[in-house]
């Protein structure tokens, strides 16, 4: 209202006018027959006055007034009663205020000038509500728990589900126990002191879906004490066809092929006879020989195996062909070593090596010897190790372009499986050809924003997808509405608020293929790593630093007192008004 | 007797009885209580005796004697005066006042005692008995001790086959139950056990036994089959009860199913067949060491003591003797079957075999040998097993026999054999030195000037590999004088001296002797001469390529103490000869094994090829070789792994059941077979949780978690496979890597 004026019941102020106007000129009429005596314009200003003042007591009328020094204090989940305690008694006059993300606490922030926030703090998705108010969060000593935890949410059939965390003030000689969703266990370790802190458990799932695994806390015992949720997807990967090419048949070829045969995937290995004679070889894949190296053929494989020799006597080409096709395609491109490689440069052979003299390595924690080419890769920021032995410096990748070359000093593996190492050589053959080969599309791309949504939370995700017009859904079957990225025209933002606890979908509409599963945790799950996430959320969003108090308005009512009297006074002469005009 | 005492013993009597008649009341109250707790009569019965024993011991009813008796009726009938003992004492051991008290007690007593009874409390016990009905009774209405009557009156229902209606909508329907079930187990007849008649449907037999199964149902049932591991077979009606009989091969599961008369279909549990091999015998040769070596002279007897067993009985058992005679390419072997001293009565489960074997028995001569195991057969039928001992040796030795040993290095035998003759001069002259105070002067001077000889046509032999020629001509003709007179065996060694110089045709290295070739011919021509193989240049003994230069040095060195060593035979002093000859000896080593590599350096060196003519030969009869190959990804667990994702759905309510997932889960219960067979009793219950997914009679929460959790556990570890990753590629980031080279 006008300077700082307003009234406590706005919603009142019309029919309040109207009906006041009408009382004023019903007496206006009523006592128009008086209005020969001269008592009629100071009643009608008098009586004016009184309607006024009857307006006012129903209208309660406030008045801006500036605050000092109202600070809050907001109790949030887990705080210590004791800190309330010694708050309220170094702050005289606190408000204190009870968090609770399901009520608002808008109105009773409103007049405070600062906020003080114990306990593990407020969720993420209610900072705004501080945001016009200086608050300082005081955050609460960290508690016994799981306080970090990472895991691979989306993994493939084949690899390791790692889930790695940090554990603060274990009791001594506690478990933890990885289980999968029916409670096998799968992996453990025990805290032999308090000190050991950072933990890593891991395993390889068996089979793929969406499947919620276990993470036990027991005691010496073998109590349960614990049990917190890991939900994982695990995907299949896809099926690959792959081209073999060699001057001439070697073991190593031989056996890889084999290897790639037994699973089923499409093989093709051509070989050189003599000059301009091949021997094809084709497995699970009809005969087609292949001796013109264009981009079209290229495109059906995945990955090509190759030899030194081969290779790098292509016509130029040939080679860039090759070279297109990795660049454009993401063809993978496997250049099976020999000593020639080593010697042709880092320009004409992808890698710069230098000469380390080893020619063995100890695999399998030393139980295995392999021979080696004396050589070591240069490193380079293109160049990327592949993991297939512990210190990862056997065999590197190169990203050309989408695609990637990549080779290897590891001399004959195929002495693995005469070994008898048959899980040894796969691991090694399945680390390399998972970083090479073609990547499959994938129409939709999800990410979850949202670390641990529940149930009746906002779940915050982002997707990147080329579809025109698309619409998400839930599964609820409703409609998702979504936030394009003004500058990345692929890119959406949005949010949901999931209904049920447990594994959750979002799909495009109309295609299932695009599922996307999220998972909803209980209201007890992790609350130590939630609590200590969102005491670090705080403590950046607010620091510790008590702040300025800002000015605050606040309306304070005028006391109606006044208004009694007048209106009494207005009244009285408007009784006696009358009296008096008869006796004169 | 007088009526009194009569009177005082038939109360004596009601006392006894009524104190029996409590116990009773206890006991019966007890053991009706029982009965309504277990439904039980046997237990109930148990009960009683029990408990009727217990109470009469602390009623102890006999102790009612006469004279407790008297005590009880003194304190409780007033008319007694406290004298009724006098009843329970001879007359005439009283005094006159005491009998008149006696007497008149004796009246008293007649009339009064048929009105009091005994103390007792049966009323109480009867209270008691009620009470324990009421309750039992309350017990048995309320339920309360359901399952104890369920585990006590079904001691049999994990044996006794359950069915259940594979539609569970049509449950309301009777469920014909099994009233005989008789399962009878008959073992071949080799093992002796006979037939075993059981009511565990888990039958675990040894392989071949025949399996009866004769079941009666109390309602008419149509196509009763028995599903063994899939495969139905129907069983056969033999007046009211269903019969079928299998032979038991292998191990395996099998459950029943029927239809009722309203055509729902029953299924049973799964139950496991385990067949039990028939083990081969074992064999066991106590106390022998596995090569046992005799001298000639030896008392040549083997011992031989072995313990046999076998799981169901012994058929026969024998020794197996093998004598080799001579060695190399003319040994001959003969084999001979040998029985047991004791005869092995057939079917003995364990028995102790002894045999001795005398070698001379045999006809072992001097370096044979004897190889012997023992063979025990048991009785399976229709093929016995078969059990083999390790082999066990006997050797007599030969100490006559000297064995020439080719060095594994050594590609050719080119040396000479005389090289080694020096060892054998060596052998012979501390032979004389030894016997030198047995024999005769005349004898030892003879033998040393022989061994002097030897010794130099030794020289002169080695005199020939340096080209001495004068000497080279004269020394044959000299051995040859010396050996015709003398050593029928020395000539011989000296032919076979000459056989290595010649060119042997039939020689195995033969073909490693690339310069040989170059004189075949002049060595048919020529065959006298011995050394024409190793000499290319006749003219010059110094230029003889034969050996290399600091070899000529070595084997003139050799030569000269050669000489020394002649010179003390000759003057007849072994003695002092012998430090020349090992002299002599080492050096004529260190000659032959520096020889060793001589041979290696003329061995075949292939031409190298040249790149450039590589690959340009004449191709046009050279074809493009094609192979096609289809290989399907065998995973045997395909089906579980399904099936192990579509209970977590299932578990995690994201869809019902659906008619397709049965096929999946029987799929999968295939597969879980195959791993069962091998560990029945790990994955057996997980079996029947699938099955009963299957049929529709476990389809719960419970039961999907129990059956995904026990499959998890089946799969093996994961196999790793290469294969591609579904990607999302955005523009940005194919722009960014491609913008990534560029700056490389």
């Amino acid at each position: 209202m006008i300077d700082g004026f307003s009234f406590a019941q706005k919603e009142l102020l019309i029919p309040v006018i109207l009906s006041s106007l009408l009382v004023f000129v019903a007496y206006l009429v009523k006592e128009r027959n008086t209005r020969s005596s001269g008592r009629f314009s100071l009643n009608s200003v008098v009586t004016f006055v009184t309607v006024l003042a009857l307006m006012c007591i129903v209208l309660e009328p406030t008045k801006e007034v500036e605050m000092q020094h109202q600070q809050g204090l907001l109790l949030t989940n887990g705080f210590a009663k004791n800190q309330q305690d010694s708050l309220e008694r170094v702050y005289k006059g606190l408000e204190i205020l009870e968090y609770n993300p399901k009520k608002s606490i808008r109105t009773s922030l409103d007049s405070l000038t600062s906020v003080l926030v114990i306990g593990n703090g407020l969720e993420e998705f209610d900072f705004y509500k501080l945001d016009s108010i200086p608050t300082a969060y005081l955050p609460n000593e960290v508690s016994s728990g799981i306080t970090r935890l990472k895991f691979t949410q989306r993994l493939n059939l084949g690899e390791d589900l790692i889930v790695e965390g940090k554990y603060d003030q274990p009791k001594k000689s506690s478990f933890l126990v990885l289980q999968d969703s029916r409670g096998n266990g799968l992996d453990s370790l025990q805290f032999s002191d308090a000190s050991k802190l950072d933990f890593s458990l891991t395993d390889v799932p068996k089979v793929r879906g969406d499947f919620v695994y276990q993470l036990v806390e027991k005691d010496s015992l073998g109590n349960r004490v614990e049990t917190n949720p890991i939900p994982i997807t695990i995907l299949e990967k896809e099926p690959v066809r792959i081209l073999i090419l060699n001057t001439f048949p070697t073991f190593e070829t031989k056996y890889l092929k084999n290897f790639l045969a037994d699973e089923g995937y499409e093989v093709t290995v051509r070989s050189q006879l003599t000059k301009g004679k091949y021997k094809f070889e084709y497995f699970n894949t009809k005969a087609s020989p292949i001796y013109q190296f264009s981009s079209e053929t290229l495109k059906q494989y995945d990955a090509v195996l190759v030899d030194t020799e081969t290779y790098f006597n292509f016509g130029k080409s040939v080679k860039s062909n090759f070279e297109n096709s990795i660049r454009e395609n993401g063809l993978g491109l496997f250049i099976q070593p020999s000593e020639l490689l080593f010697n042709l440069g880092a320009n004409t052979s992808y890698f710069g090596f230098k000469r380390d003299g080893i020619t063995e390595v100890q695999l399998l924690g030393n139980t295995i010897s392999l021979k080696k080419y004396p050589y070591n890769f240069e490193q380079e920021i293109t160049v990327n190790p592949i993991n297939i032995n512990n210190s990862g410096n056997l065999a590197f990748y190169k990203q050309l372009g989408l695609g990637r070359v990549a080779t290897t000093t590891l001399l004959n593996s195929y002495q693995l499986l005469l070994k008898g190492k048959e899980q040894e050589y796969a691991k090694i053959w399945t680390h390399i050809l998972d970083k090479i080969v073609k990547q499959k599309e994938e129409a939709v791309d999800w990410e979850s924003q949202t670390a641990f949504s529940k149930e009746g939370e906002p779940f915050n995700f982002e997707l990147r997808t080329n579809l025109e017009e698309l619409s998400v859904v839930n599964n609820e079957g409703n409609r998702v509405p979504l936030l394009q990225n003004s500058t990345v025209p692929f890119k959406y933002s949005a949010k949901t608020y999931p209904k049920k606890v447990g594994w959750n979908t979002l799909e495009v509409q109309g295609d299932s293929a695009t599922q996307f599963s999220y998972y909803v945790y209980d209201v007890d799950d992790w609350k130590s790593l939630i609590a200590s996430h969102k005491r670090a959320a705080n403590a950046k969003q607010f620091g510790n630093a008590i702040k300025e108090n800002r000015a605050v308005m606040v309306n304070r009512p005028i006391s109606l007192l006044f208004f009694y009297i007048l209106f009494l006074i207005g009244i009285g002469w408007l009784w006696l008004s009358p009296k008096f005009s008869a006796q004169s | 007797m007088e009526s009194g005492k009569i009177y005082l013993m038939k109360f004596q009597k009601r006392w006894q009885l009524l104190s029996y008649a409590e116990a009773v009341l206890y006991a019966l109250g007890f053991a009706v209580l029982c009965y309504f707790i277990t439904k039980n009569i046997v237990i109930s019965l148990v009960t009683f005796l029990i408990g009727l024993l217990l109470f009469i011991l602390i009623k102890k009813p006999w102790q009612h004697n006469l004279y407790s008796t008297s005590t009880y009726v003194d304190a409780h009938v007033s008319e007694a005066s406290f004298s009724t003992g006098l009843l329970l004492q001879p007359e005439d051991s009283l005094s006159n006042l005491a009998k008149l008290q006696r007497y008149k007690v004796s009246e008293e007593l007649t009339k009064r005692l048929g009105a009091i009874t005994p103390p007792n409390a049966l009323k109480q016990a009867f209270l008691v008995m009620l009470g324990c009905i009421a309750l039992g009774f309350v017990f048995h209405k309320l339920h309360v001790f359901n399952d104890v009557d369920k585990a006590l009156n079904n001691p049999k229902n994990t044996e006794q086959i359950q069915f259940v209606a594979t539609d569970s909508l049509l449950e309301k329907s009777s469920i014909p139950a099994i009233e005989k079930q008789e399962i009878r187990v008959t073992y071949p007849s080799y093992t002796r056990l006979g037939s075993k008649t059981t009511t565990d449907p888990n039958i675990k037999a040894v392989t071949g036994a025949n399996i009866l199964w004769n079941l009666q149902f109390d309602n008419p049932v149509i196509e009763p089959v028995l599903d063994v591991m899939g495969e139905l077979k129907p069983l056969k009606k033999v007046g009211a009860d269903y019969q079928i009989q299998l032979p038991l091969i292998a191990s395996g599961f099998y459950s029943f199913k029927f239809k009722n008369e309203n055509g729902i279909e029953f299924t049973s549990d799964l139950f496991s067949l385990e067949a039990i091999p028939d083990n081969p015998p074992e064999i066991e040769i106590l106390g022998l060491e596995q090569y046992t070596y005799f001298n000639f002279s030896d008392k040549k007897v083997v011992q031989l003591q072995s313990a046999i067993t076998d799981d169901y009985g012994i058929d026969e058992a024998y020794i197996i003797a093998t004598v080799s005679k001579g060695s190399g390419e003319s040994v001959k072997f003969r084999e001979e079957k040998l029985s047991f001293k004791e005869t092995i009565s057939k079917g003995t489960k364990s028995t102790r075999a002894t045999k001795t074997l005398d070698l001379n028995a045999l006809k072992m001569e001097m370096g044979d040998e004897l190889y012997f195991y023992i063979e025990a057969f048991d009785e399976k039928q229709p093929k016995r097993n078969v059990a083999r001992s390790e082999t066990y040796f006997a050797v007599i030795k030969d100490t006559v026999g000297e064995q020439f040993g080719v060095e594994g290095t050594l590609g050719v035998d080119q040396m000479p054999d005389y090289f080694r003759s020096q060892r054998q001069l060596i052998i012979d002259t501390e032979k004389l030195i030894k016997d030198k105070p047995t024999i005769s002067i005349h004898e030892f001077k003879s033998r040393s000037n022989e061994l002097g000889f030897d010794q130099k046509a030794l020289r002169l032999k080695y005199g020939q590999f340096m080209g001495d020629e004068s000497e080279m001509e004269e020394a044959p003709a000299v051995i040859e004088s010396h050996e015709e007179g003398e050593d029928h065996d020395h000539a011989e060694d000296q032919e076979n001296m000459l056989k290595d110089f010649m060119h042997d045709h039939d020689d195995d290295n033969e073909h490693n002797l690339v310069e040989q070739h170059e004189h075949e011919n002049e060595n048919a021509t020529e065959p006298e001469d011995p050394l024409h193989d190793y000499l290319h240049n006749h003219d010059n003994p110094e230029e003889s390529t034969l050996f290399e230069e600091s070899l000529k040095t070595k084997l003139r060195k050799a030569l000269s103490i050669m000489w020394d060593a002649e010179l003390y035979l000759r003057l007849y002093e072994p003695e002092k000869s012998l430090p020349f000859q090992y002299d002599a000896l080492k050096l004529i080593q260190e000659i032959k094994n520096s020889a060793r590599i001589y041979v290696h350096r003329i061995g075949f060196d292939p031409p190298p090829i040249k790149e450039d003519s590589r690959l340009t030969g004449e191709i046009k009869d050279i074809k493009n070789y094609s192979k096609n190959e289809s290989k399907e990804a065998e995973n045997p667990f395909e089906s579980i792994e399904e099936a192990v994702s579509r209970l977590e759905q299932l578990v995690q309510k994201k869809g019902v059941y659906k008619e397709n997932d049965t096929a999946l889960f029987t799929a999968a219960g295939n597969e879980l077979a195959q791993l069962a067979i091998d560990n029945p009793g790990k994955h057996l219950q997980v079996l029947q949780g699938l099955k009963s997914i299957e049929n529709n009679t476990g389809r719960t929460l419970e039961n999907y978690r129990f059956v995904q959790k026990g499959l998890l556990l089946a799969l093996p570890s994961t196999p790793q496979v290469p294969g591609s990753e579904k990607v999302y590629s955005d523009e940005i980031n194919s722009l960014f890597l491609k913008q990534l080279e560029v700056y490389d």
